[in-house]
């Protein structure tokens, strides 16, 4: 705002100074620009000296004419729960996803991400998304949580029951890891992925 | 090593070898396979099952594994005293809690051949918690195997240059409050 200010006054001291220097052009400048002179010392501050920023263009994406993003940069069935760097793009500060209209993700895509968060919160590797407790909040300590190193979690932990009966061979019940959605990803393995341990 | 004179050679080849494998943030499935080949001594080319060529491994850390899914709370260890009503089942984070080695012991004990040498195998098997050993094992470890499971980073621990030379997807809408 001063800067603004500042900026006009200038222009409005240079503009001037035209058009004195046009009608004052017999008389010896040196003694005329001397008032003048001190005039723009009171106003001018000097000139500050800028740098224009090389800003590196930022990269195009592969595949521009498509409409989700990660079919824009052809990262479809290849990200997965651990690819963090992509999944932050995504979520909100407390761990929360963005919404579809506002990020351009196809429904699929949308799924599969919001899959792929849900276990990286799971397995820790998102510890700076976490949602905001109330202030004066004290964990309890009667029942301290244990504190269990997990990863590819499919259930959410307090919803899953313990497996008491796993069945005959032909009808086991099996603990699924990982998620149906993420089947499709490109496997460089010779052993497929399996869902169900 | 052709280099060594035949008694080395002989001493190198039938000599018992002392394993270290780290179990943070490992499956406890993946580490009990890598120690039941390296305890039968099925690692090595001398290998016959009535020679008791096995090795000794040394699992440090057992209580930081990690269970793919959700198995700590839907795996469970059963168990049966003898006496009527004696069925004890428990699930694999309560058994944890009790005692921190016994998940990697059992997924061992259950990999290893059901015969007599189980047992001589087992007790050649040393599981601590945490990453405190005792001065004459650390003395006899020759080889730390490396971890199975490439364990991932978090996202606090990419350098600022990593987030920023991975490129936005997608530009938010200017009238957009963002998070």
């Amino acid at each position: 705002m001063a800067a603004r200010s500042m900026l006009k006054s200038m222009l409005t001291s240079f503009n001037s100074l035209k058009l004195c220097s046009n009608t004052l052009n017999a008389i010896n400048l040196q003694n005329v620009t001397g008032p003048l002179v001190s005039i723009l010392a009171v106003q001018s501050r000097g000139i500050r000296q800028g740098k224009i920023l090389d800003t590196p263009p930022a990269p195009e994406p592969p595949n521009p004419a498509a409409k989700c993003p990660i079919y824009r940069w052809n990262l479809q069935h290849k990200y997965n729960y651990t690819d963090v760097l992509l999944l932050s793009q995504f979520i909100r500060s407390d761990g929360g996803m963005l919404p579809r209209r506002i990020t351009g993700l196809c429904f699929e895509e949308h799924r599969k991400i919001a899959v792929c968060v849900q276990m990286a919160h799971r397995a820790g590797l998102l510890p700076d998304h976490r949602p905001k407790l109330p202030e004066g909040h004290v964990p309890s300590t009667k029942r301290p949580r244990p504190k269990l190193n997990r990863y590819l979690t499919h259930w959410s932990i307090n919803s899953v029951k313990p497996i008491y009966k796993k069945g005959l061979k032909w009808k086991k019940k099996p603990m699924h890891v990982g998620h149906r959605l993420l089947l499709d990803n490109v496997c460089y393995g010779v052993k497929p992925l399996y869902i169900k341990h | 090593m052709s280099s060594f004179s035949r008694s080395a050679q002989q001493w190198a080849t039938f000599a018992r070898s002392w394993f270290l494998i780290d179990a943070r943030m490992q499956p406890p499935g993946k580490i009990a396979t890598m120690c039941a080949i390296r305890l039968q001594g099925k690692h090595k080319p001398i290998y016959h099952a009535l020679s008791d060529c096995g090795d000794h491994v040394v699992i440090i850390n057992s209580k930081e594994i990690a269970f793919s899914g959700n198995k700590w709370e839907q795996k469970v260890y059963s168990s049966h005293t003898g006496y009527p009503g004696g069925f004890k089942q428990v699930t694999a984070a309560q058994l944890h809690q009790k005692d921190p080695k016994a998940i990697v012991k059992l997924a061992v004990y259950g990999m290893l051949p059901k015969n007599l040498q189980r047992r001589t195998m087992m007790q050649r098997l040393h599981i601590f918690a945490d990453d405190v050993l005792p001065d004459d094992i650390k003395a006899n470890l020759t080889e730390e195997l490396p971890q199975p499971r490439e364990v991932p980073r978090k996202l606090s621990e990419y350098t600022q240059e990593e987030i920023e030379a991975f490129p936005r997807l997608w530009t938010p809408p200017e009238d957009y409050k963002m998070k």
